[in-house]
């Protein structure tokens, strides 16, 4: 991974979008119809990150934060209301034809195959479309097949694959080219474990052998864990945080979790942590279900020992743990609290 | 010139693909090419019916009426078959954010929209038309000198242009308001007044057909100088005209939508 070399550069970008409001109701459209009242909603709030060359950048955030409207940005499908982005040097929305020849793009809630036709229909004519030499499109193909392991489905048509052979039978359509640059929103999206799994093998691979940069989106975060070592979250049009994984955590990370089984649920309801300690809500949360019994606290505002001490103290338990929170937890919290500046 | 090659070149396999696509449900196309068949012989039956009803209309006999009518189904026809795909930006490509697609690709967006389908059903209008057209002839008292028919086959690609360049002006409105559609609609079906010789029409209906959604140059208008030999300059230059400025606008439209489209939540 060389970082030293900007892939991307995205600077102040912004994206605003006009909203027709309407009341309820047909007879609130047909008002609209007549007076329409716009609004001004902000996507993107001046949004400025970096990705170096061959890096594997996992852009998060919650539902509705702005994610897809970035990667729309980067990938010249939307005009930019303000700023930039630069991705090798090109601007997409200017020279769209040759930029896009540099990139590749999966939106796992679509597809680009050509669906009433065998898959390979689909590479051949992707081929004509970027102009892909044909010997180095064999040799192409003969990677992709591999690591992808498309062989099974190749001549089948593009209606009958399973979602898991049509997200890689995508991801090798937009591979096609040998892109620089490929981005990937929700490509994981509905699969099971054991699919999961082979993307992010084949995603890893392609990587590692091709120092192909890599802009991933997803709601699993395993996805991130295994592929990326920065993160860059947004929330609502702003970025909220930038870095890597173990900064997260040890930032917003002093989340401890405990667990422990009561010797009788009645037991577990003599503890009272929020009252001994004084503790807020943003600090802890509790959830007893019979005997057992998870305790989620921030270890900034309550030592650990103080912790266990205390619930020693008062009642007679098995099965005591103590973890830190996984990355899963940090994020859960971020997204339903926002980040405090 | 290279860029008009690899045009040609993306044309045919969209082409050659669309043929494969139809042929992956064979039951369907048979059926289809069945029924395709049985309309066109009752649509010709239908006009055979109301023609034999007419003797000559203000001046234009029957032969050339069949002609005017005829010729107006060609470019229709051609357009219908190759650029079908417009109505469906109107209609839901755009509203549902699958332009993505053409804005990622290393192709112009309006020649990917424009080749990527073929519609079947237009061969209809296309025989129709060279049928009515070819029958027409022998009650024509037209000499055919050479310089009459270059003129009628080249004045075909332009006033199909007249056809897709309105159509690429009215569907790339959906770019601002999502969906256009019942636009696209509305101005096409205006061609529905090319079948017959314009002067049929009161006035204003003469100038809107005329000058600003042009169907009358499609048919009637190049019919006086086929037919009757009158003022080549206007009746064949000014369907070359308007479909140039009507192509130009389609794509300066179409363009400026490129910029507005919002794709859609995914």
């Amino acid at each position: 991974m060389n970082t030293e070399l900007k892939m991307i550069t995205v600077d102040k970008l912004r994206k605003e979008f006009k909203k027709t409001v309407k009341e309820p109701g047909l007879k609130g459209s047909i008002k609209s119809l007549f007076r329409p009242k716009t609004e001004k909603v902000i996507a993107v709030q001046d949004i400025s990150f970096e990705v170096g060359q061959g890096e594997i950048l996992g852009f998060i955030g919650p539902n509705g934060a702005g994610k897809s409207t970035v990667i729309k940005m980067l990938t010249g499908i939307l005009t930019p209301t303000a700023g930039s982005c630069t991705i090798n040097g090109k601007n997409p929305t200017q020279n769209r034809r040759s930029y896009v020849k540099e990139i590749g793009v999966v939106f796992g809630q679509r597809t680009q195959l050509w669906w009433d036709l065998p898959l390979r229909e689909t590479y051949s004519v992707l081929k004509e479309i970027y102009e892909v030499p044909e010997d180095s499109y064999k040799k192409r193909m003969d990677f992709l097949t591999e690591v992808l392991e498309l062989d099974r489905f190749i001549t089948s048509p593009v209606r009958t694959l399973s979602l898991g052979q049509r997200m890689r039978a995508d991801i090798a359509a937009s591979l096609l080219h040998s892109p620089k640059v490929l981005f990937l929103d929700e490509p994981t999206i509905g699969l099971d474990v054991v699919v999961k799994e082979n993307i992010r093998r084949a995603i890893e691979h392609i990587n590692r052998q091709e120092q192909t940069t890599v802009i991933l989106t997803t709601h699993d975060l395993a996805d991130i864990e295994q592929l990326s070592k920065r993160i860059v979250m947004i929330d609502k049009g702003v970025k909220v945080f930038d870095g890597t994984i173990a900064s997260l955590k040890q930032q917003y990370g002093q989340i401890r979790e405990m667990s422990f089984e009561a010797d009788s649920p009645k037991a577990a309801a003599v503890l009272n942590y929020a009252e001994h300690f004084g503790l807020s809500e943003d600090n802890f949360s509790v959830e007893a279900e019979g005997k057992s019994v998870k305790v989620r606290f921030n270890s900034a505002a309550v030592p650990v020992s103080e912790m266990l001490s205390y619930t020693l103290g008062k009642i007679s338990v098995s099965d005591i743990s103590v973890k830190d929170a996984d990355i899963e937890e940090i994020i859960r919290r971020l997204y339903e609290q926002g980040v405090e500046e | 010139m290279k860029t008009i090659r690899r045009m040609f070149r993306i044309h045919r396999i969209f082409l050659v693909q669309e043929l494969k696509r139809m042929m992956e449900y064979k039951g369907d196309f048979v059926v289809g090419i069945i029924g395709f068949l049985l309309i066109q012989l009752s649509n010709l039956l239908f006009l055979w019916i109301i023609f034999s009803q007419i003797p000559d209309l203000e001046g234009w006999s029957i032969s050339e009426i069949i002609f005017i009518y005829g010729l107006s189904l060609i470019p229709k026809g051609i357009d219908h078959f190759f650029f079908d795909n417009l109505w469906s930006i109107g209609y839901f490509i755009v509203r549902k954010g699958d332009f993505d697609k053409y804005l990622t690709r290393p192709v112009n967006t309006l020649f990917h929209v424009l080749v990527e389908k073929i519609q079947i059903d237009a061969l209809g209008e296309l025989i129709m038309g060279i049928v009515l057209v070819c029958s027409s002839v022998a009650g024509l008292q037209v000499e055919w000198d050479a310089f009459r028919i270059i003129g009628m086959i080249l004045i075909i690609p332009f006033i199909t242009l007249i056809f897709t360049g309105i159509k690429t002006i009215t569907a790339a409105i959906a770019f601002w308001t999502k969906r256009s559609g019942n636009v696209i609609y509305m101005f096409y079906m205006f061609n529905d007044f090319a079948k017959y010789p314009a002067t049929i029409y009161s006035r204003w209906v003469q100038n809107i057909i005329t000058y600003i959604i042009p169907f009358a140059l499609t048919s009637y208008f190049p019919a006086l100088f086929i037919l009757k030999g009158e003022n080549p300059l206007f009746n064949l230059g000014m369907p070359v005209l308007a479909s140039l400025v009507l192509m130009t606008a389609g794509i300066l439209v179409w363009n400026k939508g490129l910029k507005a489209y919002e794709s859609a939540g995914s």
